[in-house]
């Protein structure tokens, strides 16, 4: 089967009505972005309410858009706005092109709308920081970003958001800069990433070499043709690195527990809800080229599997709480891309949209927590905490259960359909560690929150937590709305509203006839969930354990969990630390001898030469005037010679 | 009968070497000064005399232009002697080669 782009007619919508302010969606955050940057500390609080207007306006014109988009017939729904010709070299021209399929509109739903609940939480969140105002500034700009990348018709429009985004990220784990760890932690992110996004640019520079254009339209149109089998491999994986970088997979995944250092609104809208999702966009977004190549989508999978079990065991570990979500943030991307390597678009993407809801909520909950903790993280020192915060509490379990996939939560339906194409296509050993990868989900979701929201108060502050502001409620409550209802309402089933609606964008899960009923699948799913959620809350929550006893006991597991494997210290001795290595040698050896010495060589060889020559100069008269007679008789006698 | 040209030459060349030394051995800054005129006259008598041979006078134009350009020559040199003498009190060359490494 060839994606649904492989086959496709460019036929663009008539652009009318609410699609022609399609550049606007982008346009407004950017320039709100650049008001605040440089009037935000004049406009003191309005910058935020100015900064959710932006993000209001956009929402209410993509959600128009949107509209518009699925009042046209399945196979008609591609809109493509030309802006202007950014640049053209030769034969090869770029464009400012916006596209708009059912897979954009579904993106730039989630980042405006969960963009908008995130920017009106900021601000109450925010309250009272100094820059107040440059925080605004840089989330608008990383919405417009955001926007960027995924309403871009050409790679290269979605590289430029790419790293955009990557920027606003560094700039926003970095906020309180005044911190070494988030300075750092900041670096980190910008570094690592950059490995991943270096890759993909290789990739970039292969299909402009490949197809002279980097336009979607006609890159996915000739691909069949122009395409070999290794050349897709080569591609597709190099584009896939750069995936892999953004959605934090192994082995790139170091960065996004650290980038925790953020702002807690932060994590929610960058590192769980968009952008570490554009990694999966653009694995949806150019199954085209990976479907050619087939070995990269295996690839695809093997990662995704890995890392969902890896970072799973991981947040197990965790006494922090955003870190327990971080870990949970990478493994759950990982069923993201095993859903994509599976081929089941629709169902990456239904899962992409699912945990934009549930762990931005869980990341909103969780700073409402630190908010009514003084800041405080550490999930041992809390408990109880549903009795003194009840709408965050209640929220943060409604998103931890759908997590842990309990019908009929919306993470339910997303996750138990990727398990189910991978058991009905005959992929069992895929089945298999999704099914452990959802057991280990459970687990993880369930001790945090019976350590933090049940049992008693293990300390003072616990004791006298208290609830948050409205405009960080609200949010709360809309978003556990979306982790409740979405399954229900539009995805019961792989062939549910959702695919029919994506189809036209990313083609139709594959279907099989393999494995076990779906009626059973479904009901094993339900049964772990349930169980292993009662296990954590025997063991966490019901007092019968004593879960600190049992912490001593498994104390070498405990501390591999915590540590993540202690991958970050490998990567400091193999990588960082030869790296410093090489630093030093350069700056001592190549800087300090070998180009200084070059330097300081001319001078005082100059300085040698001159102490010579400038005897010469002895200042007589007389001297000088034989010079110049002898000169004179040398010319002549040459000259007389010459004749 | 017209003096040949030799004759000319040949005093023009002692005129010249006597001008020379003078320039080479004297410290007194007026006398080496006086040694470059004689320098000058000595070319000056050449081109003269070859104006003469060739019964063309751009010799001799080119002479007067010499003169001038002497003359301004002197005026400049003149200050500076002066100037040398009212720092230094003395015209020996010798004492003036502050110029040096």
């Amino acid at each position: 089967m060839v994606g649904a782009l492989g086959s496709e007619v460019v036929v663009a919508a008539p652009a009318t009505g609410a699609m022609q302010l399609l550049w606007l969606i982008p346009a407004l955050p950017l320039a709100v972005a650049g008001v605040n940057l440089f009037a935000g500390r004049k406009l003191g609080k309005g910058a935020g309410w100015l900064a959710v207007l932006a993000v209001l306006s956009s929402f209410g014109l993509a959600v128009a858009s949107v509209l518009q988009l699925a009042s046209l017939p399945g196979d008609a729904r591609l809109f493509i706005q030309h802006g202007f010709d950014w640049f053209a070299v030769g034969n090869f021209t770029v464009a400012v092109d916006l596209r708009l399929d059912t897979l954009s509109a579904t993106m730039i739903l989630v980042v405006t709308g969960i963009g908008l609940l995130i920017h009106l939480y900021a601000v109450g969140y925010m309250e009272g920081d100094p820059r107040y105002g440059r925080f605004f500034a840089y989330l608008n700009l990383f919405v417009f970003f955001m926007l960027m990348l995924v309403l871009a018709e050409n790679y290269l429009l979605l590289y430029l958001g790419w790293e955009g985004v990557g920027l606003c990220s560094y700039l926003l784990i970095g906020f309180w800069f005044e911190k070494t760890e988030n300075a750092n932690a900041a670096k980190k992110a910008f570094v690592t990433t950059r490995i991943g996004d270096t890759a993909m640019l290789i990739g970039l520079a292969l299909i402009v070499a490949k197809f002279g254009t980097l336009d979607y339209a006609a890159v996915f149109g000739a691909a069949g043709s122009v395409l070999t089998k290794g050349t897709a491999t080569t591609i597709a994986l190099l584009l896939f690195a750069g995936a892999v970088g953004k959605s934090a997979q192994i082995p790139l995944h170091v960065w996004l527990p650290d980038a925790m250092a953020g702002p807690t609104p932060v994590s929610a809208l960058i590192h769980a809800a968009t952008m570490v999702t554009a990694g999966v966009y653009l694995v949806i977004r150019s199954s085209v080229i990976f479907e050619i190549s087939g070995t990269a989508l295996v690839v695809v999978t093997v990662i995704g599997l890995a890392t969902l079990l890896f970072a799973g065991l991981c947040a197990i570990g965790q006494d922090d709480i955003k870190r327990v979500l971080a870990y949970s943030t990478i493994s759950q991307l990982g069923y993201m891309f095993v859903a994509a390597g599976l081929r089941a678009y629709t169902a990456a993407l239904f899962m992409l949209v699912a945990h934009a809801f549930y762990k931005a909520l869980m990341f909103l909950g969780a700073g409402s927590v630190m908010h009514g903790m003084h800041e405080e993280t550490d999930m041992k020192k809390m408990g109880g905490l549903i009795r003194r915060m009840p709408v965050t509490g209640w929220t943060f379990v409604i998103g931890a259960l759908a997590l842990a996939g309990l019908p009929p939560l919306a993470g339910f339906f997303a996750k138990d359909q990727i398990l189910e194409i991978a058991n009905q296509t005959g992929r069992q050993w895929v089945y298999v560690l999704g099914t452990l990868g959802a057991i280990i989900s459970a687990l993880y979701i369930g001790r945090l929150i019976f350590l933090t929201f049940f049992g008693r108060a293990r300390t003072e502050e616990a004791e006298h937590a208290h609830e948050s502001p409205w405009v960080m409620t609200i949010p709360l409550l809309a978003l556990s709305l979306g982790a409740a209802f979405l399954g229900v309402l539009v995805q019961r089933s792989p062939e549910g509203p959702f695919s029919i609606w994506a189809e036209s964008a990313v083609g139709t899960p594959p279907a099989g006839e393999f494995g076990l009923p779906v009626a059973a699948l479904s009901t094993i799913a339900a049964a772990i969930s349930v169980l292993t959620l009662a296990a954590t809350w025997a063991i966490y929550a019901s007092g019968r354990i004593d879960w600190m006893a049992l912490r001593v006991r498994l104390a070498p597991i405990q501390r591999l969990f915590a540590n993540g494997w202690y991958v970050d210290d490998y990567y400091s001795t193999i990588l960082v630390a030869p790296g410093k290595a090489a630093a030093a040698f350069t700056a001592s050896v190549v800087d300090a001898k070998i180009i200084d010495g070059a330097m300081n060589g001319i001078g005082v060889g100059t300085r040698r030469l001159a102490s010579v020559g400038r005897k010469l100069q002895t200042g007589y008269v007389r001297t000088y005037a034989a010079a110049i007679f002898l000169g004179g008789v040398g010319i002549l006698v040459y000259l007389g010679f010459r004749i | 009968m017209r003096t040949p040209i030799a004759y000319f030459l040949i005093l023009s060349s002692i005129l010249f070497a006597l001008g020379t030394v003078g320039v080479l051995i004297r410290r007194n800054a007026l006398l080496i000064f006086m040694s470059v005129e004689l320098q000058l006259n000595a070319v000056n008598l050449t081109l003269i005399a070859f104006s003469r041979m060739h019964n063309d006078l751009n010799g001799q134009v080119l002479a007067f232009f010499s003169m001038v350009v002497a003359a301004a020559e002197v005026v400049v040199g003149l200050a500076i002697i002066v100037s040398v003498y009212r720092r230094r009190q003395t015209v020996d060359v010798d004492a003036a080669r502050d110029l040096r490494w």
